[in-house]
C-alpha cells in the first residue's frame, strides 16, 4: 500500500462526510466482500465437483452408500492376525490399518535409531566414519524410497542369498535342538513367548510393580532437589522394577516360555515362533533406511547448531567425549531435532503406502485389491484418506506434547 | 478510488478464473453415446494388459500384439473402418475398472472376467465372452504336487483385486486347504516371486498358464506341472461402461462378426472373393442393412479381411504359445464348443 492511498484512507475515516461517505468507498467493505466471495466460490466449486461425481456415478449405476463395508469380504490376507475371510470388509479394512500401523511403528523406531548414530557418526573425527556416513546419506537420500523397497523385496529377498522357505536355514541355539531364527527368502522366523501359567497374575504384579517404581521415581527425584545428592533414578527405578519382575517370574513357576521358531513337518509353515513376511520386512527396512538418511542430516544440523563455545566449556571442565553429548550438546540439540522429526514420522508414515508395489497387506493395499473385487472407487479411496490422516494427525498430536514438554520454558 | 477499482478488477478476474475452472470441470453427463465421441476422434481407446504371453504383450518395438490386441483392432476395423485405429492403454489389474469408469479407455478388453458383482456394481457392462477359461494351478515338476489337496499350508501367488482371489478362497476354505496367498498387483511381480521360490504354486487362468508354462520353459526354465483341475468359470470378454447402448451394441456385433465369419467359412484370405449365392453369407457382406448404429453395412468385410476370423486370430496368437484350441470351450458350437452368435439377418 503507497503511503498516498493510506493518507486517502485515513482522511475518509476521520472525515466521511466531507468526501460523501458510502458503504462503498470504505475498503474494509471490499476486504469483507473479497473473504466472502472466495469462500463462495470455494464452496461452489466443491459443491460443482460433488454433484458432477454423483450425477456420473449415478449413471454408471455405481453405489454412492457404504453398504459395501458390511458385505463380507471373501479374499484372504497374507498378513491377516487371524483374519476369517467371511468377515466383512470393515474389518478386512481395519486389517489393513493395523498393518500399516506396524510398518510405520517398527520403521520410526528402525529409522529413529538409524539416523541418530549416522548423523552422529558423520561428525566423527574418525575419516573413515565420517565419510562412510557421509556416502549412506547422500546415496539414500537421493534415492526415492520405491526404489529401495523394491530393492529389498527383489535383491534382498525374492532373488537374494536366502534360500527358499522349504529349505530354509536354520540357526540353532547352542547345546539345542532348537532354531532361534528361521532364514527364508519369503519369511523369517524369530522367537517369541508362548503363555503358559499365571498370566493375569502375572500381569497384576507387573502393573503394581511399574506403579512401585514410578513413586520410587518420585522420591528419588524429590530427595535429590532437597538435599542435592545425585537422583540417580533411572538406576534406582529400573533396578527395582527388574529385579522384582524376576523374582515374580520365577514365584510364579514361569508365566512365559520361550516359543522357538520352527516349520511344520511338509515344510510350509511356521509350526512355533513369530513370522514376519518378506514383503513386511522389505517395506520396514526399506522405509526405515530411506528415512534414516533424511533423520542423520536433521541429527547432524542440530548439534551443528549448538554454539561452539558449549562443546569448549564443557572440554575445559574436562568432561569425556561421552558427558560432553550426553549431558551438554544432546539435551540442547534435542530441541532442535524434534519439530523436524516429526515431518520425517509423518512422510514415513505415508511412504508405508508405497508397499502396494511388493503386496504388503497394509491399508492402500487392502483397498486396491477391495477395489478390484466389487467396492466402490470413491468410497474405498474416501476411507482410505481418512485412515492415513487419522494416522498422521496421531503422529503428530504425540509428537507436539514430547515437543512441548522439551521446548525450553521460560521462568 | 483507483485502488477500489484494481480491487473490483482482481475481484472480477478471480472469479472469472473460478467460474472458467467450474466450466472446465463441468461433468460429461450429456447424453452423447461414446460412439459419436469414438468417431470423431477417429481412434478407439482400448485397455489391455502389457505382459500377459499370448493375450497383450508390449513388444520390444513399442507395439502389442496377442488375443486381447486383435480383438482392439476388431472393434477398430468394425467401428472405424480401420484396424489400426487403436490407441492401446496398458492398465494395472487394480485400475481396470476406474479406467472404464472415468472415461479414460472406451472399451477394455484385458483378460476380464465377467461376474454378476461387476456388472452390478463396477458399472461395467460385459459383452460377447471371446475365451472361456477356468482357473487352475501351477507348480514346478519337481515339487511332486499332482492334485489341489498337495496344496495344504502352502504359499499361493495371486494377482491383486482379481476373481482369482475370491474363488481360491472359496475353493480352498470349502475343502479344508490352509494356505497363505501373496498378491502382487503386476503379472510380472507375480511370476518373480514365484520363480523366487518365495511361493509353492501360482494360480490364474489355466490358460496365462499354460502360455507361462510353454514360454517359462521354451526359455530354458525349470519345468512346470499344471494341476489338471480348474475351479472355476472365466468367461473373458470385452467389457464397456454401463448405460451406452449404441457403443456396447457396435463393439459387441463388431467382435461376433469374426465368430459369425470363422462359422461361414469366411476367413481374411477369401472374404472379399466370395462368390458364393448363400443368402445369410450375402447378407452378412453387406446385402441388408440391420442399422446398427455406428456400423457400416459392411463392417464384417472390414474386420474379417483387415484382422481375419476367430480361429486365425486365435492360431495366430495362442496356439504357438501351447494353447491348442482342441479340446477346449473355444470352438464354434456346431462343434461342441461354446463359441455361437445370433444369426446374421
Amino acid at each position: 500500500m503507497s503511503t498516498t492511498s493510506r493518507d486517502d484512507l485515513r482522511s475518509s475515516n476521520l472525515n466521511p462526510s466531507s468526501q460523501g461517505f458510502t458503504l462503498w468507498s470504505d475498503a474494509r467493505t471490499y476486504r469483507v466482500a473479497g473473504q466472502v466471495i472466495g469462500v463462495a466460490l470455494v464452496i461452489l466449486l466443491i459443491w460443482r465437483l460433488t454433484n458432477n461425481l454423483f450425477s456420473n456415478l449415478d449413471r454408471l449405476n455405481i453405489s454412492r452408500n457404504f453398504d459395501f463395508l458390511t458385505q463380507p469380504t471373501n479374499f484372504a490376507i497374507a498378513e491377516n492376525w487371524g483374519f476369517d475371510t467371511s468377515l466383512p470388509r470393515w474389518r478386512m479394512l481395519l486389517i489393513g490399518l493395523q498393518n500399516t500401523i506396524l510398518a510405520a511403528g517398527g520403521g520410526i523406531v528402525l529409522a529413529t535409531i538409524l539416523g541418530t548414530i549416522v548423523g552422529i557418526a558423520r561428525l566423527s573425527s574418525n575419516w573413515l566414519v565420517s565419510k562412510i556416513s557421509t556416502f549412506y546419506v547422500e546415496t539414500l537420500r537421493n534415492i526415492p524410497p520405491l526404489v529401495v523397497i523394491i530393492f529389498f523385496s527383489i535383491a534382498v529377498f525374492s532373488s537374494g542369498p536366502f534360500p527358499v522357505f522349504r529349505e530354509a536355514t536354520e540357526l540353532k541355539l547352542p547345546f539345542s535342538d532348537s532354531n532361534w531364527l528361521i532364514l527364508s527368502n519369503s519369511r523369517i522366523g524369530f522367537p517369541s513367548f508362548s503363555a503358559e501359567r499365571n498370566i493375569s497374575a502375572f500381569w497384576l504384579l507387573f502393573a503394581m510393580t511399574f506403579l512401585f517404581a514410578a513413586c520410587m521415581w518420585a522420591w528419588r527425584t524429590v530427595k535429590s532437589s532437597k538435599t542435592g545428592v545425585p537422583h540417580r533414578r533411572v538406576q534406582w527405578s529400573l533396578g527395582v522394577f527388574v529385579v522384582l519382575l524376576v523374582l515374580w517370574f520365577f514365584l510364579l513357576n514361569g508365566p512365559y516360555d520361550w516359543s522357538w521358531p520352527s516349520r511344520t513337518e511338509n515344510g510350509r509353515r511356521l509350526a512355533s515362533g513369530f513370522g514376519t513376511s518378506a514383503a513386511y520386512l522389505s517395506v520396514t527396512l526399506a522405509i526405515a533406511i530411506y528415512t534414516a538418511s533424511h533423520i542423520a542430516e536433521i541429527v547432524r544440523g542440530a548439534i551443528l547448531a549448538i554454539h561452539k563455545g558449549q562443546g569448549e566449556a564443557a572440554t575445559s571442565l574436562s568432561l569425556s567425549s561421552y558427558q560432553r553429548y550426553r549431558f551438554v550438546i544432546l539435551p540442547q540439540a534435542f530441541r532442535r531435532i524434534i519439530p523436524n522429526l516429526i515431518n520425517q514420522y509423518l512422510n514415513l508414515t505415508k511412504n508405508t503406502s508405497l508397499a502396494v508395489a511388493v503386496g504388503y497387506a497394509e491399508l492402500a493395499s487392502l483397498t486396491q485389491t477391495s477395489i478390484g473385487n466389487g467396492a466402490p472407487a470413491p468410497q474405498s479411496i474416501l476411507l482410505m484418506m481418512c485412515g492415513y490422516l487419522g494416522l498422521s494427525l496421531i503422529v503428530s498430536l504425540i509428537a507436539n506434547v514430547v515437543n512441548r514438554s522439551l521446548r525450553l520454558k521460560d521462568r | 478510488m483507483l485502488k477500489n477499482k484494481k480491487l473490483i478488477t482482481l475481484l472480477c478476474a478471480t472469479f472469472a478464473l473460478v467460474l472458467f475452472a467450474v466450466a472446465c470441470g463441468s461433468d460429461d453427463s450429456d447424453d452423447a453415446s461414446l460412439l459419436e465421441e469414438v468417431q470423431d476422434r477417429d481412434s478407439v481407446r482400448c485397455g489391455v494388459r502389457d505382459a500377459l504371453a499370448g493375450f497383450a504383450v508390449l513388444g520390444a518395438d513399442g507395439s502389442y500384439s496377442g488375443f486381447d490386441v486383435e480383438f482392439c483392432r476388431v472393434v477398430a476395423a468394425g467401428v472405424l473402418g480401420d484396424a489400426n485405429k487403436v490407441e492401446f492403454i496398458p492398465l494395472e489389474t487394480a485400475d481396470r475398472f476406474t479406467a472404464l469408469q472415468s472415461g479414460e479407455v472406451d472399451v477394455l478388453i484385458r483378460n476380464t472376467t465377467w461376474t454378476a458383482t461387476r456388472d452390478g456394481q463396477e458399472g461395467a457392462n460385459f459383452l460377447f465372452t471371446t475365451f472361456y477359461d477356468g482357473q487352475g494351478f501351477i507348480v514346478p515338476a519337481d515339487s511332486g504336487i499332482t492334485s489341489l489337496e498337495g496344496l495344504q499350508d502352502a504359499t499361493i501367488c495371486v494377482a491383486q483385486g482379481t476373481t482369482t482371489e475370491l474363488n481360491l478362497n472359496a475353493v480352498f476354505s470349502a475343502r479344508g486347504i490352509n494356505f497363505t496367498p501373496a498378491f502382487f498387483d503386476t503379472n510380472t511381480a507375480l511370476q518373480e516371486a514365484y520363480e523366487g521360490g518365495q511361493c509353492e504354486s501360482y494360480t490364474g487362468d489355466a490358460s496365462s498358464l499354460a502360455t507361462y508354462k510353454f514360454t517359462s520353459e521354451r526359455d530354458g526354465g525349470p519345468a512346470q506341472y499344471v494341476i489338471p483341475e480348474v475351479i472355476s468359470k472365466e468367461p473373458l470378454g470385452p467389457v464397456v461402461a454401463d448405460g451406452d447402448t449404441a457403443w456396447a451394441q457396435a463393439v459387441n456385433w463388431s467382435i461376433m462378426a469374426t465368430v459369425q465369419a470363422w462359422e461361414f467359412g469366411l476367413n481374411s484370405g477369401n472374404i472379399n472373393s466370395y462368390s458364393g449365392d448363400d443368402p445369410n453369407v450375402l447378407n452378412f457382406l453387406g446385402a441388408i442393412d440391420p442399422s446398427i448404429e455406428g456400423l457400416s453395412t459392411d463392417f464384417a468385410v472390414n474386420v474379417v479381411s483387415q484382422v481375419g476370423n476367430y480361429q486365425q486370430i486365435y492360431a495366430r496368437t495362442l496356439e504357438p504359445l501351447g494353447l491348442p484350441m482342441a479340446g477346449s470351450a473355444n470352438r464354434l458350437w456346431t462343434d461342441g464348443g461354446l463359441l455361437y452368435t445370433p444369426p446374421y439377418r
